[in-house]
């Protein structure tokens, strides 16, 4: 009677961060339903992380431009620009492709201080400012593909970020067939998450602070070990982890880990809680803005390596759009438009939901229009959900 | 030795003077806080205590005069160069980061630091919960916790949180400004004794306050504004109704202690 009781007042206590996960979760049931399975198939979910990889470093990024109260539209089309500046980098200077990668990075951040220093020196509206990188990034990536059309990028070290297997140990009779390096990595994430947990909960009981009980906290440990082995399982039923996979994990844990754990972070949040608030603790806002702005260029230029080399190209409108997904991503992983909340982890979950109702929806064969709108209607929920249980939140 | 300290005042203003374009806010103001003194700061509207406060805090540089912390000569050029000098300031509306927990805003812009890598300090959380903890006992803060975010505490929470975070690093001078304009009766009565307590435990503090009863409740000594001019620097004695009538007759200029001064 107790654990039931327990796990009510944990639902009703931690609804707004679980309402994602039981979003995702939901609609994954019933795309493995409708499509028979087939949405759950190795393939689909390996090409759905794919497909969500170039959307969720952005959406990573917005999330903290969001939390310091800002937008930046420039991203898309910063992510198209910079994808094309990488291809012409390879097939025109002949740069190899790990001096490609970094520049562009360094380009990235560049464009994002661009934005930060309009936003955070001449104080116009990131909205405007960023409108402008919009159109003017817009323009040049029209400008660097005029004379070509699309750039087809042969460097195969490149492509395989956005289309190759992390390698696997060769066969040793057990397992055959099955990409046993992923089996093994999930393995390794359960273990650290689970003694992780074990040892936080500890420390926490020592210092009397208030914990989970143990029926509810095994049952967390028991949820998120079978999320994380099945996850494994069936990536590694195709063929294993795509290296788009690994760098959406790196930058996701990096950015958890300062968002979280750091004081850079801790000030990143109380600027967004209260400016005013923060400038006169001694956080230079102006300084978080410029950090914030660049850390969002870079992963920009990110997500256009990871779209060019997905699609082996740069193309004339790479880009188009990326920046409303990713706001939309954001949105509905449970950052706050009034600023201060939002978590790293949050707009991943997001940026998987909208990529997996487009994905199953596309299997079930709904048309377009009909995809839109219901995606229209995922987001609004998640915003809807979002102001009522803050009113509700005491 | 310890008693030549303690005699220095902490603060000393001498002939503050600041203007904003034609109005004249601030006409030469001395001010003096003791080592462990309640000021109660009174005035009307536009006397210019709140100015004089901004100026002590760091906020605002002043056109003329000097300031000395325990006998040294300071200058004050923005909110941390004040901040260092252990002046701190509880602003009206708190200054909190309303998404963060109390922990957090205790520690806001001076987190403790775990490992430094490179600009990357990671937190030391246990530590910073812990001493959040201990200072809210000692102060006799009633909160249950201090994960709970700010945004779920009442407005007498905030405010105590405020002032919390104000004595957190063996702060010099407190500087309250209205820290009971916003509050319920109930709430005020805490405030009023967490001033006290802070007193109580040595901490020199300046009130500036619209209401009387406060002022009259926790201040050793007051000084009254008007119209960026001091009229009056005495102690807080008396029946609380004798006291009302004489503050109110300095505020509105019935009464003035130092006209033989002359205005610049």
């Amino acid at each position: 009677m107790s654990f039931i009781n327990d796990a009510r007042k944990m639902l009703r206590e931690n609804i707004r961060e679980y309402g994602m996960f039981i979003a995702l979760f939901i609609i994954m049931a019933v795309f493995a339903i409708t499509t028979d399975g087939l949405f759950i198939s190795s393939r689909n979910l390996v090409n759905l992380v794919n497909q969500t990889g170039y959307i969720a470093v952005l959406a990573v990024g917005m999330t903290l431009v969001i939390v310091i109260r800002h937008i930046d539209l420039s991203v898309g089309f910063l992510a198209g620009f910079l994808g094309a500046v990488a291809a012409i980098a390879m097939v025109s200077w002949h740069l190899p492709v790990w001096v490609v990668i970094p520049m562009t990075l360094v380009f990235g951040i560049l464009g994002g201080l661009i934005s930060s220093f309009l936003v955070a020196q001449l104080g116009i509206p990131a909205f405007v400012a960023t409108l402008a990188g919009w159109l003017g990034y817009r323009g040049g990536l029209q400008l660097v593909t005029i004379s070509t059309g699309t750039i087809v990028i042969p460097d195969e070290a490149f492509n395989a970020i956005g289309n190759a297997f992390i390698p696997d140990i060769p066969d040793i009779g057990i397992l055959s067939g099955i990409h046993k390096v992923t089996l093994f990595l999930g393995l390794l994430a359960i273990i650290s998450f689970t003694s992780g947990e074990i040892i936080s909960r500890r420390k926490m009981q020592k210092n009397h602070f208030e914990v989970l009980s143990t029926g509810m906290f095994t049952l967390k440990l028991v949820f998120v070990s079978v999320l994380i082995g099945g996850i494994a399982w069936i990536l590694a039923g195709y063929q294993g982890l795509s290296w788009t996979a690994v760098v959406v994990l790196i930058v996701v844990i990096v950015y958890d880990f300062i968002t979280t754990k750091t004081v850079l972070g801790r000030h990143i949040y109380a600027v967004g809680g209260n400016p005013e608030a923060a400038e006169l603790s001694g956080i230079s806002v102006k300084k978080i803005t410029h950090v914030v702005f660049g850390s969002m260029g870079m992963l920009s230029a990110l997500s256009g390596i990871l779209y060019a080399a997905r699609l082996r190209s740069a193309t004339t409108v790479a880009g188009t759009l990326f920046e409303l997904d990713a706001i939309a991503a954001a949105f509905v992983g449970g950052v706050s438009a009034a600023g201060g909340v939002g978590k790293v982890m949050g707009s991943l979950i997001g940026a998987l939901v909208m990529t997996s109702l487009t994905s199953g929806m596309n299997l079930m064969g709904i048309d377009i229009s009909y995809q839109y709108i219901v995606r229209a209607t995922v987001l609004a929920t998640a915003v809807i959900f979002d102001v009522t249980t803050r009113k509700t939140g005491k | 030795m310890k008693q030549a300290a303690e005699n220095t005042p902490v603060v000393e203003m001498r002939n503050i003077k600041k203007s904003f374009g034609a109005v004249q806010a601030l006409c030469g103001v001395d001010l003096v806080l003791h080592h462990n003194e309640v000021l109660g700061l009174v005035g009307d509207n536009a006397a210019g205590k709140s100015t004089l406060m901004k100026v002590l805090s760091g906020a605002y540089i002043p056109d003329g005069g000097d300031i000395f912390i325990e006998g040294e000569k300071a200058h004050l050029s923005n909110p941390l160069d004040a901040r260092r000098l252990g002046i701190e300031m509880v602003y009206q509306d708190y200054a909190l980061a309303n998404n963060l927990d109390v922990a957090a805003n205790v520690f806001m812009g001076r987190e403790v630091v775990r490992i430094k890598l490179g600009p990357i300090g990671v937190m030391d959380y246990r530590h910073m919960e812990q001493e959040t903890q201990s200072l809210l006992s000692r102060l006799k803060i009633d909160i249950p916790s201090v994960r709970q975010k700010v945004e779920r505490l009442s407005g007498g929470q905030r405010q105590a949180v405020a002032i919390a975070r104000a004595t957190a690093f063996d702060a010099k001078v407190i500087i309250m400004d209205e820290p009971t304009a916003a509050l319920s009766v109930s709430a005020i009565d805490k405030v009023l004794e967490l001033v006290r307590e802070l007193k109580a435990q040595g901490s020199s503090i300046i009130v500036i306050s619209h209401r009387l009863e406060d002022i009259y409740q926790v201040s050793d000594r007051m000084i009254v504004l008007r119209q960026g001019r001091k009229v009056s620097d005495t102690s807080v004695e008396g029946d609380i109704h004798e006291f009302r009538e004489r503050v109110v007759a300095y505020m509105i200029g019935a009464r003035d202690d130092f006209t033989e001064k002359t205005v610049a």
